[in-house]
């Protein structure tokens, strides 16, 4: 009973899926259908709040008459590339990809175990566009010319076999397989990595915390027995005042603070500890460092200000009455050094620079530094190996399918020299070419 | 005279060689009689191609990096590329149809960059931090050829559209192997011929030559085998399928190096982002053309409607999506 119905799924993969799933006009739909899906994220935009959307699809009048903010919802079109029917179709393809690599493609590696197929009938000739009865020549003389051109000659008896270009052949293959092992690695990646966020300002020391997104096997790639010092976070500027570069030096240190590995990265270039990659991605600042007359250097946070998208803005309040009753602001807005001075009343008092002074309410305020925090973006993702294997491959394998696979075939018959042949994808070179081989045989040298 | 001068130059030349060049490729095809006018096309397209690269060259003295970072030269890169791939194509099929379509849109492309675009948006500026990667030349340079191939591939795809209206077609060049198969009423045609050699021949072994007489009265006129070559919808066909065959290894080398420069400055090689996103759809849409010419049934007009129509889609890829919104992939637009 059991095995019948085993018997029976077995016999409906075999005769039923398997074929429609290696069709290749359902592959054809489904490149199509992906691409014209993707297309809808590009338009909607993605990863909105609620209210964005109910401000920007209202229901009446709905953007072509249905679009509305709850069809838009509902059909997960503010985030299309997680949806399940996006996903749905992902791995549809996946299925489609793997039946064809496997029922097409590795089948078509048949190819190089069949024997030399050796033409011994003028007759086999005329099904070949290009073929050719000829009154001179002789095959000796076609083995040396196509052997001049790069093709692999086999001769049995009165007949001739040559082909070049098997690449061509097996580069359709590469690509398909190569496609399965990113598919697989995007995945395998998704379950074991995570990515993580954190602004720390210069000198401190942290341990990842602020993951934001991992996969349900993540946690052995969270580093524990390790943590991340920044050193220092610095700007480059061009002269024009435009930003150049953002640098941070920083240091892999473990539980005892030892210093494990030290390395300033910025954009583009990247530091790798273990499997875990930190990138620079944002900043802020995190502080200014002042001292009042003759005081110690003191450490006084500044925030980022809510400008409403309008430029990013820092403040921080500096005290100068023991009892805080009185004070001013300093404003800055990047980390050239220069801060603007606001009262308490929200008059601007003074601009003053990084290694300057200024009289404030009869105090004297040094500013003796600004204190940048870097903003780094953390990731692992266990992965990455094999879906970079899977781009070599392809980038390899769609190379190698560019090169088309061309056959040769010739026989002497009754005096008369046949010759013919075909290719799959140099349709024009290959008749030139075969047009030339002709030629020369019909005029003797 | 300095580097900027010299590019207000070439600009204008280039755009000024190019249509010119439209205008032989044009009456040439018009005029079929006058010979020397497509010559003259040809000699345009080289002369346009050397007068970009020369503006490109001293665009990257001027600027210090590889000059593929704003409209203005991402145009005439574009255009170097559609130049390049023309003289490619035109050498491959020996067809002078082949300017009649490239010629238009590579003239288009520098007038456009050339006269439209805003000059603030055609001067050289510094790198912003993101861009300043080795990757950038490769990953730029590398999908801006493949537009370039793809365009050309699609223009000579409906440049086939256009001869083959109201015909049905059977394509030649896939990577099966459908094709190289002769035209099946010839194929009977010399059968036949065949066989009657073969009837005369045992009649001439076995009886006099009365028999054979005979034989050559009811005879059907001889096919004697020679090359079946192909027509100029073939070599269309065949050439824009080349063509795209090496702008679609291009595309899938420029979107894995973005992908890999992506992992390596951000972390993650794919992100959905707009141009992403319609890059892996020209890639799909192209896929979707070379699978649908292995596809029995659908060989003829029906693989050349999707490349067609993939031309649509390489423009949405470059400059469309600048349209939507900003971010690293945009080159700015001025409306």
């Amino acid at each position: 009973m059991m095995s019948n119905f085993w018997k029976g799924i077995q016999r409906y993969f075999k005769r039923d899926l398997l074929p429609l799933l290696a069709d290749l006009r359902l592959a054809i739909a489904l490149l199509l259908l992906i691409a014209v899906f993707s297309t809808s994220g590009t338009v909607v935009e993605q990863g909105e709040s609620l209210a964005f959307y109910q401000a920007n699809y209202p229901e009446d009048p709905a953007l072509f008459g249905f679009l509305s903010w709850k069809v838009l919802l509902t059909l997960g079109l503010d985030h299309v590339y997680r949806t399940w029917w996006f996903l749905s179709i992902l791995i549809l393809f996946g299925a489609s990809l793997t039946a064809c690599t496997f029922t097409r493609q590795i089948t078509a590696l048949r190819w190089f175990s069949r024997p030399w197929n050796f033409y011994t009938q003028p007759r086999q000739f005329t099904k070949l566009a290009l073929s050719s009865a000829l009154g001179q020549g002789s095959l000796a003389q076609v083995e040396s010319t196509l052997g001049q051109r790069g093709y692999r000659t086999f001769t049995r008896d009165q007949s001739l076999y040559a082909q070049k270009g098997v690449t061509g052949r097996i580069g359709p293959i590469v690509v398909h397989a190569s496609m399965l092992l990113i598919l697989a690695g995007a995945i395998w990646g998704s379950m074991t990595g995570f990515f993580a966020q954190e602004l720390i300002p210069g000198g401190q020391t942290f341990q990842i915390r602020n993951i934001f997104d991992a996969g349900p096997w993540a946690a052995a790639q969270i580093p524990k027995d390790w943590a991340v010092k920044v050193n220092r976070f610095w700007i480059d500027y061009t002269p024009e005042g435009t930003i150049d570069q953002f640098y941070s030096d920083l240091s892999v240190v473990d539980a005892m603070g030892t210093e494990l590995k030290r390395d300033t990265i910025h954009v583009n270039k990247p530091l790798r500890y273990h499997g875990v990659t930190l990138y620079q991605a944002d900043w802020g600042i995190a502080g200014v460092r002042v001292r009042f007359n003759n005081s110690p250097v003191l450490d006084l946070p500044m925030a980022q200000l809510e400008t409403e998208g309008k430029g990013r803005i820092w403040g921080g309040w500096v005290p100068t009455k023991p009892d805080m009753s009185e004070g001013v602001s300093l404003v800055a807005t990047d980390l050239q050094g220069t801060l603007l001075v606001y009262g308490i009343d929200g008059q601007l008092i003074s601009t003053v620079r990084k290694g300057m002074s200024t009289e404030v309410n009869g105090i004297t305020l040094s500013i003796v530094d600004l204190v940048g925090s870097t903003g780094l973006q953390i990731k692992a993702d266990p992965g990455i190996p094999m879906v970079y294997l899977g781009f070599g491959l392809l980038m390899i394998g769609v190379l190698m399918s560019y090169v088309s696979h061309s056959q040769v075939w010739a026989l002497e018959s009754e005096g008369q020299l046949y010759i013919g042949g075909r290719t799959n994808r140099a349709q024009v070179a290959f008749e030139r070419e075969l047009l030339q081989v002709i030629d020369t045989m019909e005029t003797p040298s | 005279m300095d580097l900027v001068t010299l590019q207000g130059w070439l600009d204008n030349l280039a755009f000024a060689v190019l249509f010119l060049t439209m205008l032989c490729y044009w009456s040439g095809a018009a005029f079929r009689q006058v010979t020397f006018l497509p010559k003259v096309g040809a000699t345009g397209m080289a002369i346009a191609n050397l007068t970009i690269a020369a503006l490109l060259v001293a665009r990257w003295i001027e600027g210090g990096y590889f000059p593929v970072s704003n409209l203005y030269e991402s145009l005439f890169f574009v255009a170097w590329g559609l130049t390049a791939v023309h003289l490619i194509a035109e050498r491959m099929s020996e067809s002078q149809l082949v300017g009649t379509v490239t010629a238009p849109v590579a003239m288009g492309i520098s007038a456009f960059a050339t006269m439209t675009l805003p000059d603030a948006m055609q001067h050289s500026e510094p790198l912003v931090p993101a861009l300043k990667s080795n990757w950038l030349m490769m990953h730029v340079s590398v999908m801006l050829l493949s537009y370039a191939a793809l365009m050309v591939g699609a223009l000579m795809a409906i440049a086939f559209l256009v001869v083959t209206r109201g015909q049905a077609i059977e394509l030649r060049g896939s990577s099966v192997g459908t094709g190289g198969f002769r035209d099946s009423r010839l194929r009977k045609q010399i059968d036949a011929t065949f066989k009657s050699e073969a009837v005369a021949a045992e009649a001439t072994g076995g009886g006099g030559t009365a028999v054979l007489e005979k034989v050559e009265i009811v005879e059907t006129p001889k096919v004697a085998l020679s090359p079946q070559r192909l027509t100029l919808a073939d070599t269309l066909d065949n050439i824009s399928y080349r063509i795209i065959g090496l702008g679609f290894p291009l595309l899938t080398i420029g979107i894995i190096s973005g992908g890999v420069w992506a992992n390596e400055a951000w972390g993650s090689y794919w992100s959905w982002d707009p141009k992403e996103t319609w890059a892996l759809i020209t890639w799909l849409v192209f896929a979707a053309y070379l699978h649908s010419r292995l596809t029995k049934g659908w060989q003829g007009r029906r693989p050349a409607i999707i490349a067609a129509s993939g031309f649509a889609v390489v423009w949405v890829c470059y400059l469309g999506v600048n349209l939507l919104g900003k971010g690293l992939h945009s080159y700015g637009w001025f409306f």
